[in-house]
């Protein structure tokens, strides 16, 4: 999991990551990890719940890089799903497109 | 709020952050005042604290490790604080835009007293009269998007507690207020505060407004 390119655009430049540590554990929705960027701290959600296999130092160690390939080099944490019904819930790449475009408006 | 232990104030913003999260509250500001107060940011860069824990203490002043972004910062009487609780996701705004109404707050406010004051510098958030600081910043997003902390703007707090830290992790840059960039005659600090507010409330174009005092 990691952010999308809408969301780092939206914190701006990241100065600092914070990952879980591999073997925890989370539910949905619960703090998984933490982003900040200009002096703001936010917390970043786990889309399902499940546990840490692997966690991206690199993007710990290069907080920067986050902005400039979020969806590739710089994904944050890879999770086992615990509950594979959790997937359901998630939106599609369009459907996040849409809502994106919505929220501009 | 008057003056509000750092603590007290914590304990307030998580209430509020849960009850704004749950939408039992709407957008809710608080202002007030922290007795003498060093507090550090989540990246915990404990080394931005000069004087030791007894020095500290000795000049009566409290030390918090917090949750917020940013680095070591100083709190005291004489500086105004606003701690917004507001739903980012219902004002549509992102953590960067959000950070920038802040900074644009205190520069309004600068400006309202003929003081010349800039934001958006790169990886120095916060508001600077040249290259002097006079407004600093500090945001919690948790979840659901509400934003806790604040800002922090140096009306006329005693600058010398400053000396203790080397402020926000910036070791050649000085730290300013209100009081030693204005040339004019300058009214109370409550006043002053007020205009802070409203300064807040013209920035992110707030409409219905009920202001308390507890």
């Amino acid at each position: 999991m990691g952010l999308t390119s809408f969301a780092v655009d939206e914190l701006g430049d990241v100065v600092f990551v914070e990952l879980p540590e591999v073997g925890a554990k989370y539910e949905q929705g619960e703090s998984i990890c933490t982003v900040e960027s200009v002096k703001a701290s936010s917390a970043v959600y786990a889309p399902v719940g499940g546990e840490v296999i692997e966690v991206n130092s690199s993007v710990k160690e290069s907080p920067e890089k986050l902005n400039k390939d979020p969806f590739g080099e710089s994904w944050l944490v890879k999770l086992k799903v615990a509950n594979h019904d959790h997937l359901k819930s998630l939106l599609s790449a369009s459907d996040y497109e849409g809502l994106v475009e919505q929220s501009k408006h | 709020m008057g003056l509000v232990k750092y603590r007290d104030a914590l304990e307030l913003q998580a209430k509020l952050v849960e009850c704004r999260r749950q939408g039992s509250i709407s957008d809710t500001l608080l202002s007030l005042q922290h007795p003498p107060t060093f507090t550090v940011g989540k990246r915990r860069t404990v080394h931005n604290i000069v004087s030791s824990p007894e020095v500290l203490e000795s000049i009566g002043a409290e030390v918090h490790y917090t949750e917020r972004g940013g680095d070591v910062t100083f709190h005291g009487p004489g500086q105004a604080i606003l701690y917004p609780i507001i739903s980012l996701r219902e004002a549509k705004l992102g953590a960067r835009r959000y950070v920038e109404g802040l900074e644009d707050t205190m520069i309004k406010l600068c400006a309202l007293h003929k003081i010349k004051a800039k934001g958006r510098m790169t990886k120095e958030t916060g508001v600077w009269v040249e290259n002097r600081k006079i407004g600093a910043i500090g945001v919690r997003i948790s979840g659901g998007g509400i934003a806790s902390h604040g800002l922090a703007f140096n009306i006329n707090p005693d600058l010398n507690f400053y000396t203790h830290i080397i402020p926000c992790g910036i070791p050649d840059k000085e730290v300013t207020s209100l009081h030693k960039e204005s040339f004019l005659q300058l009214p109370d600090e409550d006043p002053v505060t007020q205009q802070l507010i409203k300064c807040f409330i013209e920035v992110f174009g707030y409409e219905d407004v009920t202001w308390k005092t507890t």
